[in-house]
């Protein structure tokens, strides 16, 4: 094992996951942030440095640099403050660059706070950009998880009724979590006649929007000692696409080199993974990330699914929490609501949904789309 | 009227010396690479590189038909996908053209066309290009 500095999770704060009318991003932040330092027992001036995830705040409400304002109502000016913007993994980058503060040496404590509101009506489908060819030619998201299920279902004969079984696993998980979106247990019939969005994927594969936030506060392994905690990052990594042409729409190169650089980095492989929350913004999606992520062999993750081996109680939970289909996609909270769901089980804290003994948990997103490939991909692995 | 519009992206394909419509990228003469959508210069060796055509025939890789509200006044539903083009190797995103949507099918050939087609980021109605069955398929 490397000896570079530890990094420790000191506090989480995650706010239930829906329809929030009345609050602004920077209140749902603030929120967020409050839980997490209350989890942690620690004092805002005790923070050094605090990174802000959102996406949509500029585009929708015209705001720009929030998380000055996040951080300031916290208590936090003066500070270093950087908000960043990575798409679905803008809350995943902004830990991952919180744990790089840490590592460096250039403070003990560093606040990640991730929040998003997009329940709105002028809330349109996310694409690329307006300026990007492909956007203009029709591209939006749910497409390129379609030409994608599309490519799998003709490689490895995976079915509709498989992909629409991770949809109907992740509500099954999702009643037991009083924080998701949706709760009320959907059947593999609803998930397959619900309305065709982009065939083979039908509404209830997609995942909904919802506003939220979430943060999570990160410390060295001085102050770890001080507050007890034991849950320690034992890799965090973030890559780009290759944009490689041809991309391979049924086998994600940068996918599978993001899971190999994470465990390379933690020492660990597929198999000392206890659970798992992956980006599952449409059905087939978690399918390609249990082959990337090793749970199961290249093309044999519609199978996986259909075994039970992703259900809670079976070999690699996936996505106990509800996963963004039933929790809902607040962009740039989910990220950091994945590494505080993960920490919670390795706290043995999650009540209902929990991994029994759970030691090792992984949390995974990605996002943005260019060139058939993914823009951002991150992968974080905790350990107690 | 065709002549009239303008097309979704200037300068995103044009006619060859056979007619046929191509996609128009750019080549990068050191490293024998081909580029769509076009680069200036080669991400390889950083280069200036050429404007190319790539082509406008190929096959289907993937395909899909899009049945949520359409963006720039696209036809509901419309199909988009991925097409192997048989000249560069390049895969490229495109659309179908919405006459054809109930007979895509992996491996299809097809071959480009430009229609009058939804709007443009300006909001005025411009032409795309569209990918079509190359032969008429009547076979099933
Ligand atoms: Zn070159």
């Amino acid at each position: 094992m490397s000896t570079e500095p530890k990094v420790f999770v000191a506090g989480i704060g995650v706010l239930p996951f829906g329809k929030h009318v009345e609050r602004s991003v920077t209140s749902l932040a603030v929120e967020a942030g409050l839980l997490a330092l209350r989890d942690a027992g620690v004092a805002p001036r005790e923070i050094g440095m605090g990174f802000f995830a959102n996406v949509l705040a500029s585009r929708l409400f015209g705001d720009s640099t929030l998380g000055q304002n996040v951080f300031a109502s916290l208590g936090m000016n003066r500070i270093p403050v950087v908000n960043v913007e990575n798409a679905c993994t803008s809350g995943s980058s902004a830990f991952h660059l919180a744990c790089m503060a840490i590592r460096a040496g250039e403070c003990d404590l560093v606040l990640a706070i991730g929040a998003e509101k997009m329940c709105l009506p002028q809330m349109g489908l996310l694409s690329s950009g307006n300026t990007d060819p492909d956007t203009l030619l029709g591209l939006v998201t749910p497409a390129s998880f379609a030409l994608r299920a599309r490519r799998h279902m003709q490689e490895f004969g995976t079915t509709a009724q498989q992909m629409a079984q991770v949809a109907v696993k992740n509500r099954k998980h999702a009643a037991l979590n009083p924080q998701a979106q949706f709760r009320e247990p959907i059947t593999l019939e609803q998930v397959l006649n619900s309305p065709l969005i982009a065939d083979p994927l039908t509404r209830l594969q997609s995942c909904p929007i919802a506003d939220g936030a979430a943060a999570v506060l990160l410390c060295s392994e001085k102050v770890a000692k001080r507050l007890s905690c034991r849950i320690g990052v034992r890799a965090s990594i973030l890559v780009s696409g290759s944009y490689d042409n041809p991309q391979d729409l049924a086998r994600w190169e940068t996918d599978f080199r993001c899971a190999q650089q994470v465990y390379e980095k933690a020492g660990a492989g597929a198999a000392d993974v206890d659970l798992v929350e992956c980006h599952d913004a449409f059905t087939i999606a978690e399918i390609m990330h249990y082959e990337a992520l090793g749970l199961c062999a290249p093309g044999e993750g519609g199978r996986f699914v259909e075994s039970g081996a992703a259900a809670l109680g079976g070999t690699t939970p996936v996505n106990v929490s509800g996963g963004l289909l039933s929790r809902g996609h607040p962009v740039a909270a989910t990220g950091l609501a994945q590494i505080a769901e993960v920490t919670l089980q390795l706290r043995e804290q999650a009540g209902a949904r929990q991994v029994h003994g759970a030691k090792l948990g992984l949390a995974h997103c990605m996002g943005g789309d260019r060139a058939a490939d993914t823009k951002s991909a991150t992968i974080v692995i905790l350990a107690t | 009227m065709t002549q009239s519009l303008a097309s979704v992206v200037p300068g995103l394909y044009a006619h060859n010396e056979q007619g046929e419509l191509e996609l128009t990228g750019s080549f990068c003469a050191a490293c024998q690479r081909y580029a769509y959508p076009r680069v200036e210069h080669c991400p390889e060796c950083l280069q200036p590189t050429e404007r190319k055509p790539v082509g406008g025939k190929g096959s289907i890789y993937s395909y899909t038909v899009i049945r949520t509200r359409p963006p720039f006044q696209l036809p509901e539903p419309y199909a988009v996908g991925y097409v192997d083009l048989a000249a560069s190797g390049l895969r490229v995103f495109g659309l179908f053209h919405p006459e054809v949507i109930e007979q895509l099918r992996i491996g299809m050939p097809v071959a480009l066309e430009e229609i009058p087609l939804g709007i443009n980021n300006d909001g005025q109605p411009c032409l795309r290009p569209v990918f079509t069955p190359a032969v008429k398929s009547d076979e099933h």
